[in-house]
């Protein structure tokens, strides 16, 4: 298959996957993609996990905002930005998302405080492990089939391994549906209902192994908790199916992050050998803040000469032990250069392994580094230029 | 205030990609130079401390990787099984826990438990003794999870101590809890980049560390900082002097001016970084800045130059 333009997969999505370990720049990359959507006139909705404050603020955004809300089209224009579509910013809550499931599927008042006020639940429902990734997608399921958008890009939780998105999700699931679970929730749900087959016996030997560790009226807590919450959800196998049919549609699309520092590169080939193996499509890896030379690295007097025709600043630290300003403006640019250097030295790594066709990933895009932090539209829109 | 040396356990996190295993071995090589045994511990999937070493991966055995210096890779299973052999007294019922696929699923899932098998067995680490009732590590160094999941791993023995009944597992927990919760025993070493997010991260993970659990900050370490070129009055006058447009380097006209251009980038570059790092020293623990290296600090030179920032 040939491969995809960022362009075309922007036009094409119904969905856009943003993943990529911590530290790349992974919320700045899914806002600038949503952007560049909303500028090529797509409804766009950029799903986002936790974005630095000032870059929540310049879309308009609180931080403990969670509805759904429109960048005022004003806001756009005032940053130079003209946007054919409309782009909707809304911040993902996972514990917030598992208490509206709660509220939406309860069958009864009744029900539906018992779990929200079961002191497990309280606990724990934001931290059982998977649960932010399990309540993203389940957002993503309910947003998939929204008319009021033609794209959603969606940000992936900041874990420290790529992967927990895609494995997570699945782990929250064998722990509420497992056997173990079911046979608990059974015989806690049910007491004096006796169970002799050999699972059973089993289970109840190890039950009463772990009762010791946790001592009593733990695990019945628990078992209450998870017990509810299954019989809620009709079942957690049939809803983590819909999230794996969902993951594999054609116009659901992988964007890898990665910075250009090795580690990040590792890591995100490591999790595109990992979609493979899944059977999942890698449509572009972004490397974002890219170095870029700094065009010529001038010698001290070229530098002086500049600075004459300039009016450039006085040297402040001149003195004998001091390299001139002019010395270290030159060694600015030598520093720039190799960092340039460096950069393009370690993407040859990721083009040699995995670019191309059939290969890991079919194209790469390189987003620069910019001196100062991205955190308004403008910059988001100096980055949306560059991708698409 | 001088780094702590004299902590048994450190607990190192923040951000994604701010450089904790960097961070770690640095720290690792400054104790041990002043005489201590020191434990590293890494419980992550790809731990990268082996490779910073020059030594074959860590294993669930600790094994000297440089001077003074020992490194352990927990394994998460592994931990479980061990805790529940010393826990579980009878070899009928520790089968029964262990050797059930069915237990295993559930109990994969069951919320901080895996947190709670690392946690615990890296604090157990602290405690070890010898023969002679000396303590087999002098400081134990957890490479630990970035930000979020690191706090919710030192959140699980509250957790536990909060909600389990008494019990074997809440009386571990408690006595985990004693020791973390203890400024002469224990501290977080919270480590950050001088950019927006990481140390945003980071001052945020401060604040929910000692006012949410009443943890001890042993330091706040800031990592990759761009040794200064200028003053700030020449940056300023570099910004002034530049004409606009100089975000990205483009066409140019004599290499000279390109030159200027370079500089000005990196004017804001510092004036940006100045600003992020009195944030982190305003905060009240030892503070550390560690020069970002020109080769990269992921090797054994680039760890040792790093340790000696720690004083």
């Amino acid at each position: 298959m040939e491969p995809r333009r960022l362009c075309h997969v922007l036009d094409q999505s119904r969905v856009i996957l943003c993943a990529g370990c911590g530290g790349v720049g992974k919320t700045t990359i899914a806002a600038s993609l949503a952007l560049a959507g909303a500028r090529k006139g797509r409804r766009v909705l950029c799903l986002t996990i936790d974005p630095a404050r000032r870059l929540a603020n310049a879309l308009g955004l609180e931080r403990m905002d969670t509805e759904a809300k429109e960048v005022e089209p004003a806001r756009l224009t005032a940053a130079g930005v003209r946007v054919e579509g409309r782009l909707t910013v809304m911040m993902l809550d996972p514990k917030r998302t598992f208490d509206d499931l709660i509220v939406r599927h309860a069958s009864s008042a009744a029900m539906r405080d018992r779990i929200l006020q079961n002191r497990v639940y309280a606990h724990l429902s934001s931290r059982l492990a998977g649960t932010q990734e399990y309540m993203a997608m389940e957002k993503l399921l309910a947003l998939v089939h929204d008319p009021g958008y033609d794209l959603i890009v969606l940000d992936t939780p900041p874990t420290s391994n790529a992967l927990d998105f895609l494995d997570a999700p699945g782990r929250l699931i064998s722990t509420l549906d497992s056997p173990m679970a079911r046979w608990i929730t059974d015989t806690f749900a049910a007491p004096r209902k006796s169970r002799f087959d050999v699972v059973a016996r089993g289970a109840a030997l190890a039950l009463r192994g772990v009762a010791r560790l946790t001592g009593a009226g733990f695990i019945e807590q628990v078992a209450g908790f998870l017990a509810e919450l299954n019989g809620l959800f009709g079942g957690f196998k049939r809803r983590a199916e819909a999230v794996s049919a969902a993951l594999r549609r054609d116009d659901f699309a992988y964007v890898l992050v990665t910075s250009p520092e090795p580690a990040s590169i590792r890591e995100v080939l490591y999790f595109a050998e990992r979609l493979a193996e899944h059977g999942l499509r890698r449509d572009v890896f972004i490397v974002n803040r890219v170095h870029q030379a700094p065009g010529a690295t001038p010698t001290v007097s070229e530098v002086d000469a500049a600075l004459a025709r300039l009016g450039g600043p006085a040297d402040h630290a001149a003195g004998a032990s001091c390299p001139t300003l002019a010395e270290r403006i030159a060694r600015a640019a030598i520093e720039e250069d190799a960092l340039a250097r460096r950069d393009r030295e370690n993407l040859r790594v990721l083009d040699e392994l995995a670019l191309g066709p059939g290969e890991l990933c079919p194209i790469r895009v390189l987003v620069p580094a910019f001196p100062a932090d991205v955190h308004d539209i403008a910059a988001l829109a100096g980055i949306a230029d560059r991708i698409c | 205030m001088t780094f702590p040396f004299d902590r048994r356990f450190l607990f190192v996190t923040g951000k994604g990609g701010v450089g904790k295993s960097t961070v770690t071995a640095a720290l690792a090589l400054a104790l041990a130079r002043r005489g201590r045994r020191v434990l590293v511990a890494t419980s992550g999937a790809r731990e990268r401390l082996s490779t910073l070493f020059g030594v074959a991966p860590f294993t669930a055995e600790s094994r000297l990787v440089a001077a003074g210096v020992w490194g352990v890779r927990i394994d998460v299973d592994a931990a479980m099984r061990e805790y529940g052999g010393m826990m579980l007294k009878s070899r009928t019922v520790y089968d029964a826990v262990f050797d059930s696929r069915l237990v295993q699923g559930f109990l994969a899932g069951v919320p901080g438990l895996h947190e709670w098998a690392i946690l615990g067995k890296v604090w157990y680490h602290s405690t070890e003794t010898d023969g002679a009732g000396r303590h087999r590590f002098d400081t134990v160094i957890h490479d630990a999870p970035a930000t979020g999941h690191g706090l919710e791993m030192l959140r699980v023995p509250k957790v536990i101590v909060d909600l389990v009944p008494p019990g074997i597992l809440r009386r571990d927990a408690e006595r985990a809890w004693h020791d973390l919760t203890d400024p002469i025993r224990s501290g977080v070493v919270v480590v950050a980049l001088p950019e927006e997010l990481p140390t945003t991260e980071a001052l945020e993970l401060v604040e929910a560390l000692t006012s949410e659990l009443g943890l001890p900050i042993a330091a706040v370490v800031a990592n990759g900082v761009l040794e200064p070129l200028f003053t700030p009055a020449e940056r300023q006058a570099l910004l002034a002097a530049v004409p606009s447009g100089l975000a990205q380097p483009g066409d140019v006209g004599s290499s000279g001016e390109a030159g200027l251009m370079s500089a000005a980038r990196r004017a804001i570059r510092e004036e940006l970084q100045a600003e992020h790092l009195a944030r982190l020293a305003a905060v009240a623990a030892a503070y550390v800045e560690l020069p970002l290296l020109p080769h990269g600090a992921m090797s054994l030179p680039g760890a040792s130059t790093l340790a000696e920032r720690f004083g």
